[in-house]
């Protein structure tokens, strides 16, 4: 039995071995490849120096197309998708703690001296080590397409959503209805989940994700529709320039709230967490995944949470406004800090609904209050509030 | 530099064009029918992917919303819930002759409407692919009396399976 500390070391030999041979071994091979191709290449005194010094480094990356500005690093790196997945693994630890504190206990201790702050790189490892098993009757291209699809669907997500008035990989007249349109295909994804599993909680689990999913779409885009109204575009960046004197979550209370409701129905977080209820269906539709596959189905779960605060930050609470004294940016981060600890918070302390409740909540309240919310917003709209 | 773009632009058409015929045919002839049902949303998203490489980005958004996230997904629902042993073999007879018919007619119907419309003459390069909000105004406007029957008709869907949903004599 090794410690974690001890497991560390050893990760840490391992890293430093493959550090060593990167320069040794995978550049040359590398300029192998390129010289032929005629790519430019450095001589390897610059090479050299571009591993010491970060600036060579971007100047050498700006040169083969994949620097900061370009559409790939957008994409790859700052806003897109290894942002995301940091964010969304800081979420989990932060979950785990916040939880632990609401309720007493101590939550994740050991790992990392200081209050368990390496607790999801202890997770990451103990899953890349564990087997990935297969069921015997799953429908076996399915069942291995899934993770992926869900982290696509996930992933391509982010691509819309700015994060401030420079930081953005993509922009469009219509970003609101493609995100729209990306949010469908996750009942299809599900379903297919729960389906290819030959599990027969899988496959309850599937069943109720999707009544749950279409359910909620309907009063998630009534709600965001009265946002349109009053901003008078699909497109987000205007949307959050027609902020600037006052955020729609004003004039647009109720609409934030069913959002919100909608919103943890969508995330299948407690209370709505009915698709994966732990006590009666295992772990819901994925209850067959294993391994590294369960690790990237909840980064999935987590990319799709940063996803939709971001989006609730922009509809509802100004987006990347705010005064003066601190950069776009950071206010964006404020307010995502709390948007998340607002949608964490109910998991501490709310017990779960029953399916009639949740689809009548659904299909009776919250349509009713999201036609109720489109009225306000025409009659703000209309009286030249804004 | 312009060349490229139209290889890229022709390459993506033949891919798109091959990925939905392929997807139609497997949803037709699949024997397993769950993957039948996957490949119809399939072929449905490259119709999507057609509409976005004439510039209709919001027609290709509209198919992603309706047909591939509400439309496919009931039919794969419904699908999974029907057991197989259900599905009988019909006897090949009168409906092959029949399909030929009605196969025959629509391409004939269609391809006449389309041969007369405004296909065969080509737009600027200079024109702009009509935005959005000129969808809708023109809906409000010239094309109020569709928008009209297109409520009613939903009304009357709605109407009518509300009525079988309580003529079941379920609680509700």
């Amino acid at each position: 039995m090794e410690t974690f500390e001890e497991f560390l070391k050893r990760v840490i030999t391992i890293v430093f071995w493959i550090l060593l041979l990167i320069p040794l071994i995978i550049i040359p091979v590398v300029l192998l490849v390129l010289v032929p191709l005629g790519v430019p290449v450095p001589t390897a005194n610059r090479i050299f120096t571009a591993i010491i010094d970060p600036l060579v480094m971007l100047q050498f990356m700006d040169e083969l197309g994949l620097g900061p500005s370009s559409l790939f690093f957008k994409i790859a790196a700052f806003p897109g998708f290894t942002f995301a997945a940091g964010v969304a693994t800081l979420t989990i630890l932060y979950e785990r703690k916040l939880l632990a504190k609401m309720q007493n206990r101590v939550g994740p201790l050991y790992a990392g001296r200081f209050e368990g702050i390496l607790q999801p790189i202890a997770d990451l490892f103990k899953l890349i080590s564990k087997e990935i098993l297969t069921p015997e009757k799953a429908d076996k291209p399915f069942f291995w397409a899934v993770p992926f699809l869900v982290m696509a669907v996930g992933g391509s997500f982010l691509a819309l959503i700015p994060l401030s008035p420079e930081i953005y990989i993509a922009k469009s007249e219509i970003g609101l209805l493609i995100i729209f349109a990306i949010i469908g295909f996750f009942p299809l994804v599900v379903l297919i989940a729960g389906w290819a599993s030959s599990n027969k909680f899988s496959f309850i689990g599937g069943l109720r994700a999707l009544h749950q999913l279409i359910s909620y779409e309907i009063p998630l885009l009534l709600s965001a529709i009265g946002v349109v109204l009053l901003s008078g575009s699909l497109d987000l960046m205007k949307i959050v320039d027609a902020q600037k004197s006052m955020w729609f979550i004003i004039p647009q209370f109720l609409g934030a709230t069913i959002f919100y409701i909608t919103m943890l129905a969508e995330l299948e977080r407690i209370p709505f967490d009915l698709p994966e209820a732990d006590t009666e269906l295992v772990a819901g539709w994925y209850t067959e995944y294993s391994g590294m596959h369960f690790g990237i189905l909840q980064l999935a779960n987590y990319v799709k949470l940063y996803g939709l605060a971001a989006l609730f930050i922009i509809l509802f609470l100004g987006g990347w406004n705010g005064p003066a004294f601190l950069p776009p940016f950071a206010w964006f981060l404020i307010k995502l800090f709390v948007v998340i600890s607002a949608i964490l918070l109910p998991r501490g302390t709310n017990t779960r609904v029953r399916i009639d409740q949740l689809i009548r909540l659904g299909w009776v309240y919250l349509i009713f209050l999201a036609f109720a919310n489109l009225f306000i917003a025409l009659a703000v709209a209309s009286l030249g509030v804004i | 530099m312009k060349r490229a773009a139209h290889i890229m632009v022709d390459s993506l058409f033949l891919v798109l064009a091959l990925l939905t015929i392929g997807a139609s045919i497997l949803a037709l002839e699949s024997r397993e029918l769950v993957y039948g049902a996957v490949s119809l949303a399939v072929s449905l998203l490259g119709i999507a992917g057609l509409f976005i490489l004439l510039e209709a980005t919001f027609v290709a958004m509209l198919q992603v919303i309706v047909f591939v996230g509400a439309i496919s997904v009931l039919i794969i629902f419904v699908v999974m819930l029907v057991r197989r042993e259900k599905w009988v073999a019909l006897p090949a007879g009168g409906e092959v002759f029949g399909g030929l018919l009605i196969a025959i007619l629509l391409v004939a119907v269609v391809g006449y409407l389309a041969v007369n419309s405004g296909i065969s003459s080509t737009l600027p390069p200079s024109y702009a692919p009509p935005s959005y909000t000129q969808i809708g105004i023109q809906i409000l406007t010239d094309y109020w009396f569709a928008l009209e029957i297109l409520g009613l008709v939903l009304a009357a869907a709605v109407i009518g399976a509300l009525t079988m949903a309580k003529i079941e004599g379920n609680e509700p």
